[in-house]
């Protein structure tokens, strides 16, 4: 027979922590199921031998977050007109406070941005993770870069120096040798027949406000699919769940650089 | 009884099924495994770009206290913007060089069309019907020859117009501005074209022309040797100068008209001179 004791006052105090932890987590729950979905996205299942190169995209995230965030602190300092852009970017890069280390990380970080969305690119292409049934994602991942590479664009004339603004002059222009809508675009850009304070503010409201926000809602849209989808293994994995692919009979072909296959296939 | 051949679609969604099925029963939680190798590689990242921002600052402004100077990677900034002086090379943020190196490749007016919005909207169309044209379910890079090589030309072919790029020659006023006795002589360009020729060196036309081998011939712009055997006219010149996507819609040539009618004009008269190699 077993003895009910009375609990000690080490397992009581430990039970009234818990419950104070507990309580917050369950009324979010109850209300959101926030909690649950959490829950979800971490205790996952991903493929047991994802590759290190699958990091990539994660890396990209790191590296957008790192943008929105020293961008958020520039729009502090930055005043986005002809007669004072300049002197804002002077005083940001050589009087604030670590000023030069968030312009800095800003200006170098979106190549390290651009070239992590190409690296990203490069890997899914290499995993042919692409394929049915991640079609859409590939599609707003290319998306994703043609945003980032306007992002650069835009960016560039903010510090609204010789290299920015001839850079932008010259890159309107070419905009503007597009048939039908060239010319209505360039337009658009300049805010005028000149670049100007106009081209100025207009860039940087796209810079700021519009594409970042397309970023952000294709980001998560991205990571939605990401998550439904689920994350593809190596295509040479020998894991069980590389498999999804093996039914196709693979192509008995010899030749010159192709051995016949041993047992025709793998595994 | 006959067994039916599965369709494509079946296939794949019998593969997919599997995946999950594998995943479900044979994978590993994302937290800790997965999610730690992210973290690692998000604090190199992050890392990364601190080193590059430090690196910068501190080869440029640090020792000099002049954020104009060049530093390792790039001074701070360049002179602040004059829409006035026209001598400023336009060149973009390095992840652009191949699209500007395009332009070395076609040129005004034939097919500079090609290089700004062709090329760019044949890849981007490409790129976004991948998984339509690929619609093998096979993956492995070794049983995907045709993609794997357009993916090493296409990946060569960026790396060689972002080299280019990056080193192309840039006609500095100063090192132009010598070459003009030689332009007289070799075009025997009359005494009235001489102040023209001077101002074509140093307002930033060779930023993009070329004139007998000296400048840039950036962004599709043409070789000016010998415009003067078209016979355009000096008015001609003149409003082609003040506003030339005006005169040649979609030209990307930036407007010269802050030069004012009687530079303008000079300039014009040499162009009209320019008749070749006398």
């Amino acid at each position: 027979m077993a003895i009910r004791r009375a609990p000690s006052k080490a397992q009581v105090r430990r039970e009234q922590m818990l419950a104070a932890v507990n309580y917050p987590l369950d009324w979010l729950e109850e209300r959101s199921g926030l909690v649950g979905g959490v829950r979800y996205f971490l205790f996952r299942k991903v493929p047991s031998d994802t590759n290190w190169m699958q990091t990539l995209g994660s890396a990209t995230l790191t590296a957008f977050i790192v943008q929105a965030l020293t961008g958020v602190i520039l729009a502090m300092y930055y005043k986005p007109s002809p007669h004072d852009a300049y002197a804002s970017i002077q005083n940001i890069t050589d009087h604030v406070t670590m000023g030069w280390l968030v312009r800095g990380m800003h200006k170098w970080g979106a190549s390290v941005f651009i070239i992590l969305l190409f690296l990203h690119m490069g890997r899914v292409f290499l995993f042919g993770a692409y394929k049915y049934p991640r079609e859409l994602n590939w599609i707003v991942g290319v998306l994703l870069l043609v945003l980032g590479l306007t992002e650069g664009f835009t960016g560039y004339l903010l510090p609204w120096d010789q290299t920015a603004y001839w850079a932008s002059v010259v890159g309107i222009n070419l905009n503007g040798t597009a048939p039908f809508l060239g010319p209505w675009l360039a337009q658009f850009l300049r805010g005028g027949q000149e670049i100007s304070g106009d081209t100025l503010s207009r860039f940087y409201s796209l810079h700021m406000l519009i594409i970042p926000g397309g970023i952000i809602a294709l980001i998560t849209l991205h990571l939605y699919l990401v998550i439904r989808l689920g994350v593809t293994s190596p295509p040479w994995s020998k894991e069980a769940a590389g498999r999804e692919v093996v039914e196709e009979p693979a192509p008995v072909r010899t030749g010159l650089t192709r051995p016949a296959p041993h047992g025709g296939g793998r595994d | 009884m006959a067994e039916e051949k599965p369709t494509p679609l079946e296939l794949r969604r019998a593969g997919f099924a599997r995946y999950k099925k594998d995943v479900k029963e044979r994978g590993k939680s994302f937290y800790p495994f997965a999610m730690f190798e992210d973290t690692v590689m998000s604090l190199v990242v992050v890392a990364v770009i601190v080193g590059l921002a430090v690196l910068w600052k501190w080869t440029s402004y640090g020792p000099h206290h002049d954020g104009l100077h060049k530093g390792v990677i790039g001074p701070e900034y360049a002179p602040p913007a004059d829409p006035g002086t026209v001598s400023f090379v336009p060149r973009p943020d390095w992840y652009f060089y191949f699209l500007f190196y395009l332009l070395r490749i076609f040129k005004w007016p034939e097919s500079v069309f090609l290089g700004t919005i062709g090329v760019p909207t044949i890849a981007l169309i490409l790129l976004l019907a991948l998984p339509f044209m690929d619609v093998r379910l096979e993956r492995r890079p070794s049983r995907r020859p045709v993609a794997m090589v357009a993916a090493v030309l296409t990946i060569m072919s960026m790396a060689i117009l972002t080299w280019k790029g990056a080193t192309a020659k840039e006609a500095l006023a100063s090192e132009v501005i010598a070459d003009v006795p030689s332009w007289v002589k070799t075009e025997k360009l009359p005494a009235a074209a001489v102040p023209g020729a001077k101002l074509f060196a140093t307002a930033g036309c060779t930023a993009c022309h070329t004139y007998l081998g000296t400048g840039g011939s950036n962004l599709g712009a043409p070789d000016l040797t010998n415009i003067g055997t078209r016979n355009l006219g000096i008015s001609f010149q003149i409003r082609h100068l003040e506003c030339p996507s005006c005169v040649n819609p979609g030209s990307p040539m930036p407007k010269f008209a802050s030069l004012g009618t009687a530079r303008l004009r000079q300039l014009a008269i040499f162009l009209e001179s320019s008749k070749g190699k006398q």
